[in-house]
């Protein structure tokens, strides 16, 4: 449909979360007029939420990087691109040279596209020579995709968004998709109206909860037990699938030996969720036809988040759904590309598709193609990176679209790493908190001023399309990439992220079928055939392990990294809000913030009345590694005993109450588990006691 | 089953509407309070057609086919009954439509210009108190598609129908706007409104 209003219309896909909304981009006079949902989108059905469709404005905000800052003295001054590149490369090749490549690392960004965050990995494998590439995943669902593939194959959904229409129940673990991930929490609740049995189980009572069938509010930390419990019900009442488990899988019997533990009674023990809700729940989902499992980062930021997702691949599997429409796992992933920058291989041990470092075949493939010797030993994780900058071992970082002294936990660790490094490369839209530290900042660009793809929460590769062109003197991501490539020496030789695509496809029997032009309006769900056949559903004939078969994990829970004590008497959850996306960076730049222009703490009425706290009153809350200070909300979607805020908004500074305690398997922090201390504080005179008794 | 549509063939699945029929005959008739995001509503009767052997008009959105059923989108009396009511509508407007809009596109398809009825108009009523969507409740034709948006695609359930005949119209929550209700901001209803009574406020400023 033409519209006289608009000079152009371009179809794209969104740059927030991990859904993957397509969108058309309506420009006039250089600037996003409107945005609208792509009726055709697969994900997103001619919807969209308050961020894809509004939370455009930050792309012509003043405070957009629109050319190269170098470091002078205590501030920043503009410098050309040529001075710029000249002092990254000649910065790069010295410590290269001084101290070697592994002295170097880099951080592709999941906000980008897949061909930015494949040329960053080859940039730090092949120009620099190193493997320690990582991406924010790693601080996210790293736990999820190492829980997929072990037990699973392949690190990605079973399934697509699709399949809650065609589950008749569904189980939504540690996630609030009505704000986290809205346009699926609009479609879950659909589907509830229409009848879909939905069990949410999170410690706070989330909107979704309201619509459901049933909700448990475990103590965080304590989601294995859950799982278990759940188990045990499904094992001990005859809700398995025999033949699935005969057939298909290996390991059920030492699982359910370790089952018998936990009983319902116990499991509520561990976790305060009554013992006939377990039941309860263990039943809606075993007795549906078809049901799906959603799970977010509820599940993975916690020191056995990788353990839980396991335990969540058990409950499918031992009840067989799984491999058809509306019996899937659905893990939300956050970002846009948080699927994609993994999958395309800006990991430390793994080439594009989770191919290992270390797979003598597979690296000599890729020595081939860009023809230099290539590492074969891992490289660094982002909390390892920031471990060897203090240690004096890593001497310069190249941050790409990521910012970490905002996000990371452990923030005075994180500030500490980044002042010890020599030289440190930041490339984003904005000046952030990470960018302070830097030694050269480049003015890179945001989605809408590039073309490339992203893959969503359901492996389906999607493509992005320029509607404005980079601000002033700022370039896309992939030119500042490979440009700065070629100056050191290694031309990666792609006219366009059109051939990177087609080179990745080359190089991976995953995504071999996979180009732009084939990708098309309605996407590829990824493995993708050489002749372009996509996968919808994952495992229909084997599971891709060796012997075809699903794994069983028989992990009991442990506690958690951090709990109660006398000084630190509550436990602190964070998590998002429907207005803003993680650091805020976009969302705090756009009309977004007059819907929403703080942060708070929700805490309950009895903590609440305990502590002399009032809804609107300044509080301190303290952990064992930091203090912030922030605005009290009185709710009771919380249990008593647990407190929550987001991180949104830098002023408030919520990761400095994170510690360094992180999943065992992937290193993904333990956001969701921090025992803090909370206080009312005031810069005005101390409380005025009421003469009036307390009733 | 089998249908006809302009003498055209085409297969259709049970409880199949008429108006998809149409279309996947490669056929077309306008439609006013129609949108394939929630289920058909049959409010705006814009979408009338002829059924072979059937005394009236029917509404093509609502209706489902029969094995057999010879429709005609041509039919007189149908278009007629269109037009009249797509007149009345926009006799009620103080401004036409926006030639971007559905209800102006469906107009000109209709060969409707300004209406032949003066009388009494909305007032104007514009509501931007919240940052990213507007009211102009003068434009409001009660085709119900920003409440079923809301509450089918969204579901937050903020919108409402309000009044009766001339002095219907919609409000957010209790009348407040949108941002005192249970408004999430995510666009829907702007998105589904055929004639800009709910837009978004930097479209009004372009």
């Amino acid at each position: 449909m033409t519209d006289e209003r608009f000079e152009a219309n371009v179809s794209t896909t969104c740059g927030y979360c991990g859904v993957g909304c397509r969108l058309e981009a309506h420009v006039s006079g250089g600037r996003i007029a409107s945005i609208s949902p792509a009726l055709d989108g697969p994900a997103n059905v001619g919807h969209t939420c308050l961020k894809g469709r509004f939370a455009h404005q930050f792309s012509r905000s003043r405070e957009r990087l629109t050319a190269p800052l170098i470091r002078e003295g205590g501030g920043f001054r503009l410098a050309t691109w040529e001075e710029a590149v000249g002092r990254i490369v000649s910065e790069l090749q010295r410590v290269k040279t001084e101290h070697g490549p592994d002295a170097i690392a880099g951080l592709a960004s999941s906000r980008a596209t897949n061909e930015d965050c494949y040329a960053m990995s080859r940039f730090m494998r092949a120009t620099i020579g190193t493997n320690n590439i990582d991406n924010c995943s790693r601080v996210c669902h790293s736990p999820t995709s190492f829980a997929l593939r072990r037990s699973l194959g392949l690190s990605g959904a079973t399934g697509s968004f699709s399949d809650i229409d065609a589950a008749d129940a569904a189980i939504v673990i540690g996630a609030n998709p009505t704000e986290g991930h809205p346009v699926v929490g609009a479609r879950i609740k659909q589907a509830t109206l229409r009848g879909l049995r939905l069990v949410t189980i999170d410690p706070r009572r989330i909107e979704l909860a309201d619509y459901g069938v049933l909700h448990l509010s475990p103590r965080p930390g304590t989601n294995a037990a859950v799982m278990l419990g759940l188990c045990h019900v499904v094992a001990r009442d005859g809700l398995t699938d025999r033949g699935f488990i005969d057939a298909r899988t290996e390991g059920f019997e030492t699982l359910e030996e370790l089952l018998v533990a936990y009983s319902p009674a116990a499991v509520e023990e561990i976790t305060g969720v009554p013992a006939a809700d377990i039941e309860a729940a263990a039943h809606i989902y075993g007795e549906a036809a078809n049901a799906s499992i959603m799970w977010g980062l509820g599940v993975t930021e916690h020191k056995y988040g990788s353990e839980v997702a396991q335990l969540i691949c058990n409950l499918a599997l031992m009840t067989g759904k799984l491999c058809r429409a509306g019996s899937a796992l659905l893990p939300l992933r956050g970002q846009n590309n948080v699927q994609g920058s993994s999958d395309m291989g800006a990991l430390p041990d793994t080439y594009t598709a989770y191919r290992p470092v270390g797979d003598e075949e597979v690296a000599r493939s890729f020595e081939a193609a860009w023809g230099v010797p290539l590492s074969r030993e891992k490289g660094l994780t982002i909390p390892q990176m920031f471990d060897a900058a203090v240690d004096g071992r890593l001497k310069a970082m190249w941050i790409f679209g990521e910012d970490v002294a905002q996000t990371d936990p452990n923030t005075t660790h994180v500030i500490h790493a980044l002042e010890s490094l020599e030289f440190l490369v930041c490339q984003d839209i904005f000046e952030t908190e990470t960018t302070k530290f830097a030694d050269v900042i480049l003015p890179a660009s945001a989605f809408l001023e590039k073309s490339g793809t992203f893959i969503n929460a359901e492996r389906r590769f999607q493509l992005v399309a320029p509607a404005l062109d980079p601000p002033g003197s700022a370039k896309t991501d992939f030119e500042i990439i490979t440009s700065i490539s070629r100056a050191m020496g290694h031309d990666m030789g792609w006219a366009s992220p059109a051939e990177t695509m087609d080179e990745i496809a080359a190089l991976t029997p995953e995504y071999a079928g996979v180009s732009h032009e084939r990708i098309g309006r309605s996407g590829l769900q990824w493995p993708v055939a050489p002749d372009g056949t996509d996968s919808p559903i994952l495992y229909e004939r084997e599971f891709r392990l060796p012997g075809g078969r699903a794994r069983f994990a028989a992990l009991p829970y442990k506690v958690p990294g951090d709990s109660v004590d006398g000084e630190f008497p509550l436990i602190l959850i964070t998590g998002r809000r429907l207005q803003h996306y993680n650091a805020g960076t976009m969302t705090r730049r756009t009309a977004n913030l007059e819907l929403l222009d703080r942060d708070w703490l929700e805490i309950h009425p009895d903590d609440a009345a305990r502590l002399w706290i009032e809804t609107g009153d300044r509080i301190s809350v303290r952990s064992r590694v930091g203090r912030i200070e922030t605005e009290a909300r009185v709710t009771d979607r919380i249990e008593p005993g647990h407190v929550f805020t987001a991180f949104h908004f830098p002023e408030v500074r919520t990761n400095l109450l994170i510690g360094a305690s992180a999943d065992v398997n992937t290193a993904c922090p333990e956001y969701k588990v921090v025992a803090v201390d909370v206080r009312p504080v005031s810069e005005a005179a101390a409380h005025t006691p009421a003469l009036a008794a307390r009733a | 089953m089998r249908v006809t549509v302009d003498g055209v063939a085409v297969e259709v699945e049970p409880d199949t509407t008429i108006l998809t029929a149409i279309r996947a005959a490669g056929a077309n008739v306008p439609t006013l309070c129609f949108d394939a995001r929630q289920d058909p509503f049959g409010a705006c009767r814009v979408c009338l057609v002829g059924v072979a052997g059937v005394r009236g008009p029917l509404p093509a959105c609502t209706t489902p086919c029969r094995d057999g059923m010879e429709i005609d989108t041509a039919d007189e009396t149908s278009r007629r009954v269109a037009t009249a009511i797509v007149e009345l509508v926009l006799s009620e407007l103080p401004v036409a439509p926006a030639p971007h809009t559905e209800l102006a596109q469906v107009a000109r398809s209709l060969g409707v210009g300004t209406p032949r009825w003066p009388g009494a108009t909305h007032a104007t009523d514009h509501d931007e108190r919240h940052p990213y969507l507007a009211f102009q409740h003068e434009l409001c034709i009660s085709c119900g598609r920003c409440v079923r948006a809301c509450d089918e695609v969204q579901g937050a359930f903020a919108l409402t129908a309000t009044g009766r005949g001339f002095g219907a119209n919609i409000a957010a929550g209790l009348d407040g706007g949108f941002r005192d209700s249970t408004c999430v901001s995510c666009g829907a209803c702007a998105d589904s409104c055929p004639t800009d009574a709910i837009t978004e406020i930097t479209l009004l400023r372009i």
